[in-house]
């Protein structure tokens, strides 16, 4: 950085900053310690995470909770079926999304533009409002209650395709006319010369989608009744329904197993948003941008 | 290999070398397109169609014209859910845009680089995860034994009898607003904070050797320049208003649906665990509209197309 100013001081006076200071502090403040509740209120007895209070600090550490989300609760299937459905979906997902950036990046293929319109118009048409239909339609294909079921729905996105094919127009188009004149099939030059300029892209389409698979609570609850297929979400709305003050007498699951549950669906996320922010940030401004 | 000799013959044969010589290409295109038939138009149809529809669990639908939008105008409950999107969605949207803008400015302020990504990640992190992780967390945060009846507790002292907030229908919605701002506040802040980073660094440094104070460059730099961000956002949040059905499925109880059921989550109810699917479809199709209606205007208010145009 280069200081051209170097005189001049370019910041808030010293009662403006102490405001500025408070007001995020208390913005940060207003975040953080609900989660950090949650990690407290997850590592404590039942009966201290059922006490009053603020329960900002242990009175006892225990970890009977994650104990209770997995011999009673048997979390385990869900969170392997999240993982399952979410790794597996997202997997197809990105290779279909690199092949269609693929096609609509061809200069000269015959019917360009409608396949483009095809692929843009989905875009217009809110998954969440045709959910009847769509569970219609999934009822027709027996789709219903399988994992086939939970892949497939949601399986490519228009937004995906066109980060992909955003990624591909960075591609000298001449590279690939190039190497086409050079006798190499078309899947080589896909695999070849546009995969490896674009990992960037495939690892942004990867992470974006495994988060929204990973949190997706519309479809699966359409799609699934039976417990042996729930997701994490499904599971974690069944515990809550369970302390709902309208659904007295059900067998309640203690406010610290409910904490576990919810540090363990948050882990996966966490995990990325760690390793892989920079794909996640990158996916979700470009999200917001126009075209 | 036969070579077409004539004039005549040469154009479809063109077209027949350009399909030959993209067949891979369709190859490529072809699971695609079977997706979105089914998994988008065909539901998008079937919904239309079954919007004009009596749709009986046994037997054939028969056709029965508008009888199920005149059900959804005239049942109350569609009414109330059609307030309660509004409110709901439309105080979640403008809390959390006041609260994204305000992290973003206040940030950008912050020189101390640890302190600075803290709390980006605090406040981005809630974006992240599901409505039921969200959802969970604040049912129990407001239960009469949690966090925020705790806290009261310790500003009003021993006598405060706690509040059972989720069951009260005069805080639903309020609840619902600011959680949905809580979740979504980062999410805009990331938004801004990156179109802050994109202004030239040079305009301020002329405003600070012309003298303007670091607040008047605030407001007459930073605001002004990230106005177009603020278009896309605004966007975004308004065509997000009509189609919030995790927060109220997870966070919605009896007691207080009157106040925050909002329309997906009731043509969820209708028309797939009570079966109406006339109704529900017809009720969704309006949504549909409404949704491109809105945007549509949205964008001609703001003059959105313009905002990119040099």
């Amino acid at each position: 950085m280069k200081r051209t100013n170097r005189g001049i001081r370019n910041e808030l006076t010293a009662p403006q900053k102490t405001i500025a200071w408070l007001v995020l502090g208390l913005i940060f403040l207003t975040m953080a310690i609900p989660m950090w509740n949650v990690i407290v209120m997850s590592t404590s007895t039942a009966l201290d995470a059922a006490a009053s209070g603020m329960k900002l600090w242990w009175s006892r550490f225990s970890l009977e909770g994650y104990k209770y989300v997995f011999e009673v609760t048997k979390l385990a299937r869900p969170f392997l079926n999240s993982l399952f459905v979410s790794t597996v979906g997202t997997v197809i997902q990105v290779v279909l999304s690199a092949f269609a950036g693929y096609v609509l990046i061809q200069k000269e293929l015959p019917g360009r533009k409608i396949i483009t319109s095809f692929i843009m118009l989905t875009m217009m048409i809110p998954g969440d409002l045709t959910l009847i239909s769509v569970y219609q339609m999934n009822k027709q294909l027996h789709l219903l209650n399988s994992y086939t079921g939970l892949i497939l729905n949601g399986l490519i996105s228009g937004f995906s395709i066109l980060l992909m094919r955003n990624y591909f127009t960075s591609v000298p188009y001449s590279l690939a006319e190039s190497a086409r004149i050079d006798g190499a099939s078309e899947f080589r030059i896909f695999g070849n010369i546009y995969l490896p300029i674009s990992k960037p892209g495939l690892a942004t389409v990867f992470f974006i989608e495994f988060v929204g698979k990973w949190n997706s609570i519309m479809l699966p609850a359409t799609l699934v009744t039976e417990q042996k297929y729930y997701t994490l979400p499904l599971m974690l709305k069944a515990m809550i329904l369970q302390t709902d003050v309208s659904q007295s007498g059900a067998a309640m699951t203690p406010d610290n197993a409910i904490m576990a549950a919810i540090v363990i669906s948050t882990v996966p996320l966490l995990l990325i948003y760690v390793f892989a922010q920079r794909f996640l940030l990158s996916g979700m401004t470009l999200g917001a941008s126009k075209e | 290999m036969n070579q077409p000799k004539t004039a005549v013959r040469r154009r479809p044969g063109k077209l027949v070398r350009a399909l030959h010589k993209h067949r891979f290409i369709y190859l490529m295109l072809l699971p695609i397109a079977v997706y979105f038939i089914l998994f988008s138009y065909y539901p998008l149809g079937l919904g239309i169609v079954s919007s004009f529809q009596d749709v009986k669990l046994l037997g054939n639908a028969t056709f029965s014209g508008l009888s199920n939008y005149r059900y959804v105008f005239s049942n109350p409950q569609y009414s109330q859910a059609f307030v309660n999107t509004l409110i709901v969605g439309i105080g979640t949207f403008v809390l959390q845009f006041v609260w994204g803008l305000l992290i973003a400015l206040l940030l950008n302020e912050v020189k101390n680089k640890v302190a600075k990504s803290a709390i980006q990640s605090v406040t981005y992190i809630p974006y992240l995860l599901s409505w039921s992780v969200v959802g969970g967390l604040w049912i129990l945060l407001f239960s009469p034994s949690g966090m925020v009846n705790g806290f009261l507790e310790l500003v009003k002292g021993a006598e405060f009898s706690p509040i059972v907030f989720m069951s009260e229908a005069s805080f639903a919605r309020a609840i619902m607003i600011f959680t949905g701002a809580w979740k979504g506040a980062g999410y805009y802040a990331v938004l801004f904070l990156a179109a802050i980073v994109g202004i030239d660094p040079s305009i301020y440094e002329s405003a600070s050797i012309d003298g303007a104070s670091r607040l008047r460059q605030i407001f007459q730099i930073t605001v002004p320049n990230i106005v177009p961000t603020m278009k896309v956002v605004a966007m975004l949040g308004i065509m997000g208003v009509m189609r919030n059905f995790d927060q109220i499925f997870i966070m919605g109880n009896a007691s207080i649906y009157d106040k925050v059921r909002n329309l997906l989550y009731l043509i969820y109810t209708d028309g797939i665990t009570q079966f109406k699917i006339g109704p529900a479809t017809a009720g969704a199709t309006l949504v549909l509209v409404a949704t491109l209606i809105i945007s549509a205007v949205a964008r001609k208010l703001m003059r959105y197309d313009d905002t990119y145009e040099d």
